[in-house]
């Protein structure tokens, strides 16, 4: 039963940090604040990218994943797809655990 | 096709990810003394993967009142994304928008912005997003329980990747003009600097904080 407390209390935390944004940004905003909020998407998805190609043991160092990632920018940047990204980097990922590397 | 189902549809590319992440789930939970179905309730209660991973790891070990506090520092970040997409919700009745943001993930709201942004978002997508993801991550945690131990680990088998591949698919299409392209570069440097001093997941906030109002400053400079 006890557990039940806890994932409630996680449940409402969680919602606050969700809806908090959502609901009271519903006005217009100031103009600088617009601006600010047009980086947020690329900022935020390039904050999430970053260190799980880069840093896959929790610090900066060579993986092979890192090469699928770079592939797998290049097919991003190339077709904009997000189903050909992955499949180009994932297959990177594999190939190159085939060869050892 | 409606919106609602082209929202569905749109996280089919993520389902091997998602799957792969709730069967592990589903097995720690497993191995804290959960049965299947507390980790299911956990999953549709709480409805955040990172933050139920980490709830994990700390369940044997931490009081009630800590678990529930690293929860909202590991979803702190969903305040930005709520921020960034909210000027999109603005007409829409609070009844909808506090429904949008109940099961609003990483990564439905990555598709949902980027569909906003193209020009064909819109509610019913976002919806259909959340739930899409929504659906396989209950459903993918609570398998993993029932299979209990026979699930192999994830990392191994890279689908870890699925994820942050997903996401760089989906940056290219922010990526606008120079701005934002030093926008990203310098988000990426910053988690990168970040994630090595600060724990959790507060770089998303920091390099997503800083990097976007360097932005803005750029954005002057380059007026004047």
């Amino acid at each position: 039963m006890s557990k039940l407390w806890v994932f409630l209390g996680m449940a409402a935390v969680t919602y606050s940090t969700r809806v908090t944004m959502i609901v009271l940004l519903g006005r217009e905003l100031p103009p600088l604040v617009q601006r600010w909020l047009r980086y947020m998407p690329a900022a935020v998805l390039s904050a999430l990218i970053a260190p799980a190609a880069l840093m896959a043991q929790g610090r900066l160092e060579w993986d092979r994943q890192i090469l699928a990632f770079a592939v797998g920018a290049a097919v991003a940047w190339r077709t904009r797809n997000v189903l050909a990204t992955i499949v180009a980097g994932m297959a990177a990922f594999y190939l190159m655990g085939a060869l050892g590397l | 096709m409606s919106a609602f189902r082209r929202g569905m549809v749109s996280t089919l590319p993520l389902a091997p990810g998602v799957i792969a992440f709730g069967l592990l789930y589903g097995m720690m939970a497993r191995q804290v003394g959960f049965q299947p179905s507390e980790a299911l309730a956990m999953s549709a209660v709480v409805h955040a993967g990172s933050a139920q991973f980490v709830a994990l790891e700390m369940w044997d070990t931490a009081s009630a009142a800590t678990i529930i506090l690293t929860t909202w520092v590991v979803n702190l970040r969903h305040l930005l994304m709520g921020a960034s997409i909210a000027p999109h919700l603005g007409a829409l009745p609070a009844r909808w928008k506090a429904l949008l943001a109940l099961w609003m993930s990483d990564e439905s709201y990555a598709l949902a912005i980027t569909a906003y942004e193209a020009g064909h978002g819109s509610a019913g997508y976002f919806l259909g997003a959340n739930l899409g993801v929504a659906l396989i991550w209950w459903l993918s945690g609570w398998a993993g329980a029932l299979l209990g131990a026979a699930v192999p680990d994830p990392t191994r088998f890279g689908l870890d990747l699925v994820f942050p591949l997903a996401f760089l698919g989906l940056l290219m299409s922010f990526l606008k003009d120079r701005l934002h392209v030093a926008v990203a570069l310098l988000a990426g440097l910053l988690a990168l600097a970040c994630a090595q001093l600060l724990p959790g997941k507060w770089y998303v906030i920091v390099a997503g904080l800083v990097a976007s109002a360097a932005g803005v400053c750029l954005e002057e400079l380059q007026q004047r």
